[in-house]
């Protein structure tokens, strides 16, 4: 922009009796737009035969979706099509009417004249909402008088939602405010002007929807925590009725069974943490070790080929361990071709055996040359003449290692170290679900596939997520804390 | 490189505990890249012989055919790669990969340039809140049961969105870029601005063109994260096994007990005999992993520099 945009006014950026309506306006706005994406608040799920996971934005675009646990339903006509299809362009007529009112809220963030125009959207936006709304009480009539009709009333289970009367209480609240905002933002006197934004809005504005879908995908995940405090099966509510306040907290340690599983899982995952901690110089040592080689070919050709494993997935880590260990992969056919073994037919994987080692080693075979590459380029960046002065000195290699080396790794290691004791109790699922199986599977469960096997694999929502918030809690908890040491020590934070 | 042959100078005499260490460590590294490679070679080996050798753990080191008497002998065949096309649900999973791949990584490479130019931008409002605000998301998640959840209400589970939207915002890599287009002088965009151009112009003509390095570095990254993506298929798809990704398909491969070879439908143009000798689970297992690693193996040399590229970036704190 090549002109200063001209601020507001200032009496009128004084007054917060003006501002407020405003500000008021633009949560309910924001609120009412994600709202649309939230199932809870669906005011368009009028049967409780209607798919509870369906948002307001579902019913609008997907027939499949809403109708997919209504088959007989459907099928008999005890709802009709038509009034389906009804529901669906109401919830659009209300879609529209949030999108109008999500516009107008963008738009208030400009000059006088841009607000002007902006605050008129909900004028029209709320209505239309409205209209919607009432749509889909004429909808709801509907199926009641035709459910009556066919005497099958009881099955249908027909009902407003509470997301009806959220989505009334938004398109009241947006039309009140922005009729008051709207009527306090004076007409431009300046037949000129043009509608501008202040460029920090406009900026803000841009990056409006990265952070939406940050919020949706990685915030509201938190609102998942509430299943802790139900006793909630799949496909089934939440509500009064079935809220056990701390119950499945305690059951951590009032169950006998429970309690004795996670202690076996938090000891398989402690012991492969730690492995992994305890193992974590290797890289340093393998780069200084690659460091010492003359050749630089010879290091890039070590450095090329050791890192491949990192990026195969643990999926073909497996595979590759099919290949290698199984009963007639090539260790076996090795001992029996080559070295003329009799007999040599063992299933390696099979073998419960030292398990916490071969994920260790695992783990290694695939992680240890990428790490290394961090170390090396560390090394690269060492000041030659430490080593020059050290040699004239009469240092030799090794000493060279440990006093110059060493501890010019030690800061980036610190950080590594410190990352990974905060990341103790999340150790992945991937490797352990696929190396997992009927002989090892005590042994090999660690925290993150518990969680996985209880919550996904014996639908036992509410427990699993006790054990992930514990385990969320405690994490961020480890982080801060390294974090301060990490501070405490370098003056630095690794965050 | 030239700092280090300097350096070299003053030891060009070795000791015999010199040889001896260097030699040493010589041996541990071919050892070990021996071991990291060795694998990928005995797969492939495995699949371009010929299945009975293979079966009865004849194919140690070199690809093998039986020749006219019936003998092992150096040879190699490509029948195993074209019986995967009757490979049951194997067609749809390589679409499904390939189009996440692509999709995924476009979306997530254009989001992060877009948000890593924006939280450069200090008039931006509440520029560090909203900064901080994405990045707080690599330290902390929810956990895999209420993330699961939340899929599920957005709608997310049983379809291939689930795939592409919830990946496109990744504040690792917008840190990357933000941290790669501060190092651009600013006097360029000053320039572009003086001159009249929008924000999205300025994007667009000076600040992507200048960030190719690091979006390329993200895109690779990006790629082989989507390619070997697993969890979100197994977690999210339970209903549409056609959106399987290959490594979950391979998974389930791997783990069938059942032979694989009646999952392949009777295809036409091969003959019984043929068929027959193709229906050998373990090769099949080992084909369709070739088959997900090969495309890892055949960017990786090309793009090795991006890799390097940024871990080392990733050390520099956003």
């Amino acid at each position: 922009m090549s002109t200063a945009i001209q601020a507001l006014p200032r009496e009128e950026r004084e007054s917060l009796g003006r501002r407020l309506p405003l500000w008021v306006f633009r949560a309910a706005a924001l609120l009412a737009g994600i709202s649309v994406f939230f199932p809870p608040a669906n005011p368009g799920r009028i049967s409780e035969k209607i798919n509870a996971s369906a948002s307001l934005f579902t019913t609008g675009v997907s027939y499949g979706t809403i109708t997919n646990s209504m088959g007989r339903i459907l099928r008999s006509q005890w709802i009709q099509d038509a009034d389906i299809k009804l529901l669906m362009l109401a919830c659009v007529a209300v879609m529209a009417g949030v999108i109008l009112c999500g516009a107008g809220g963008c738009m208030s963030l400009g000059n006088r004249k841009m607000r002007r125009a902006g605050l008129a959207l909900p004028l029209i936006g709320a209505p239309v909402m409205g209209a919607g709304l009432l749509l889909i009480r004429r909808t709801y009539d509907r199926m009641l008088a035709h459910g009556e009709e066919v005497g099958k009333l009881d099955k249908l289970g027909i009902m407003v939602p509470d997301g009806f009367w959220v989505f009334c209480a938004f398109a009241g609240l947006l039309f009140l405010t922005a009729l008051i905002a709207f009527l306090s933002t004076g007409k431009e006197a300046d037949p000129a002007a043009k509608m501008e934004m202040e460029e920090k809005y406009r900026l803000f504005l841009m990056m409006l929807p990265v952070i939406l879908l940050s919020l949706v995908f990685a915030y509201l995940p938190i609102w998942g925590w509430r299943f802790a405090f139900f006793d909630y099966t799949p496909g089934g509510s939440i509500g009064a009725d079935n809220y056990v306040g701390f119950k499945w907290f305690s059951f951590l340690f009032s169950d006998p069974a429970t309690t004795k599983d996670l202690l076996r899982v938090l000891r398989n995952t402690l012991v492969m943490s730690g492995l992994g901690i305890a193992t974590s110089w290797l890289p340093i040592a393998f780069a200084i070790l690659l460091a010492e080689m003359r050749s630089t070919k010879f290091q890039r050709f070590v450095q090329t080929f050791t890192t491949i494993p990192n990026f195969i997935s643990w999926v073909l880590v497996y595979a590759i361990a099919i290949c290698i260990f199984s009963t007639d992969g090539f260790v076996n056919s090795f001992l029996t071709n080559v070295m003329h073994v009799s007999g040599a037919n063992t299933n390696y994987l099979q073998i419960a055996d030292h398990t916490w080692l071969k994920m260790l080693l695992w783990g290694t075979w695939k992680g240890v040359g990428w790490s290394a590459i961090i170390y090396i380029a560390g090394i690269a960046g060492i000041d030659q003449q430490l080593y020059e002065a050290a040699k004239v000195d009469g240092a030799n290699r090794f000493r060279c290692i440990w006093h110059i080396t060493i501890p010019g790794l030690i800061p980036t290691y610190m950080v590594m170290l410190l990352m990974s004791i905060a990341g103790i109790l999340s150790n992945g699922m991937e490797q352990y679900l696929v190396f997992s199986n009927a002989m090892n599977k005590d042994v090999i469960e660690v925290l993150d596939l518990y969680v996985y096997n209880i919550g996904i694999g014996q639908n036992r929502i509410s427990l699993s997520t006790v054990v992930g918030i514990s385990k969320s809690l405690i994490g961020i908890t480890l982080l801060f804390a390294a974090n301060g040491i990490s501070k405490a020590i370098r003056g630095e934070s690794i965050i | 490189m030239r700092k280090k042959e300097k350096a070299s100078v003053l030891h060009i005499r070795r000791t015999a505990g010199d040889w001896v260490f260097e030699a040493a460590v010589v041996v541990f590294f071919c050892v070990f890249t021996f071991i990291c490679v060795f694998p990928f070679y005995y797969l492939l080996i495995n699949t371009i012989s010929d299945n009975d050798l293979v079966t009865s753990g004849r194919v140690n080191f070199y690809p093998m055919l039986k020749d006219a008497e019936g003998r092992a002998a150096f040879g190699v065949q490509l029948n195993n790669y074209a019986a995967l096309r009757n490979v049951q649900d194997l067609g749809s999973s390589v679409l499904v990969t390939v189009a996440r791949t692509v999709l995924g990584t476009a979306l997530m490479v254009v989001t992060s340039a877009w948000a890593g130019y924006l939280v450069t931008k200090q008039k931006m409002w509440k520029r560090s809140f909203w900064y901080r605000f994405l990045v707080v998301t690599m330290y902390f998640n929810a956990g895999l049961v209420p993330w699961y959840m939340n899929m599920l209400m957005m709608g997310l589970t049983d379809n291939f969105l689930a795939y592409i939207i919830p990946g496109m915002v990744a504040p690792y890599n917008i840190i990357l870029v933000k941290t790669y287009i501060e190092s651009i002088p600013s006097s360029l965009e000053e320039s572009a601005v003086i001159d009249g151009a929008s924000t999205v112009k300025v994007w667009l003509r000076i600040i992507l063109p200048l960030s190719v390095p690091i979006l390329a570095t993200i895109a690779i990254f990006g790629a082989v994260g989507n390619w070997n993506s697993f969890q979100d298929s197994l977690l999210l798809m339970n209903n549409r096994p056609d959106l399987y990704t290959l490594q979950h398909r391979l998974y389930i491969y791997l783990n069938s007990s059942s032979n694989l070879g009646a999952m392949m439908s009777q295809g036409g143009t091969i003959s019984e005999q043929a068929a027959q000798s193709m229906l050998n689970q373990r090769v099949i297992q080992y084909t369709v992993s070739m088959v997900s690693i090969i495309p890892i193996l055949l960017v990786y040399p090309f793009m090795q520099r991006y890799f390097v590229k940024g871990i080392m970036l990733g050390a520099v704190k956003g």
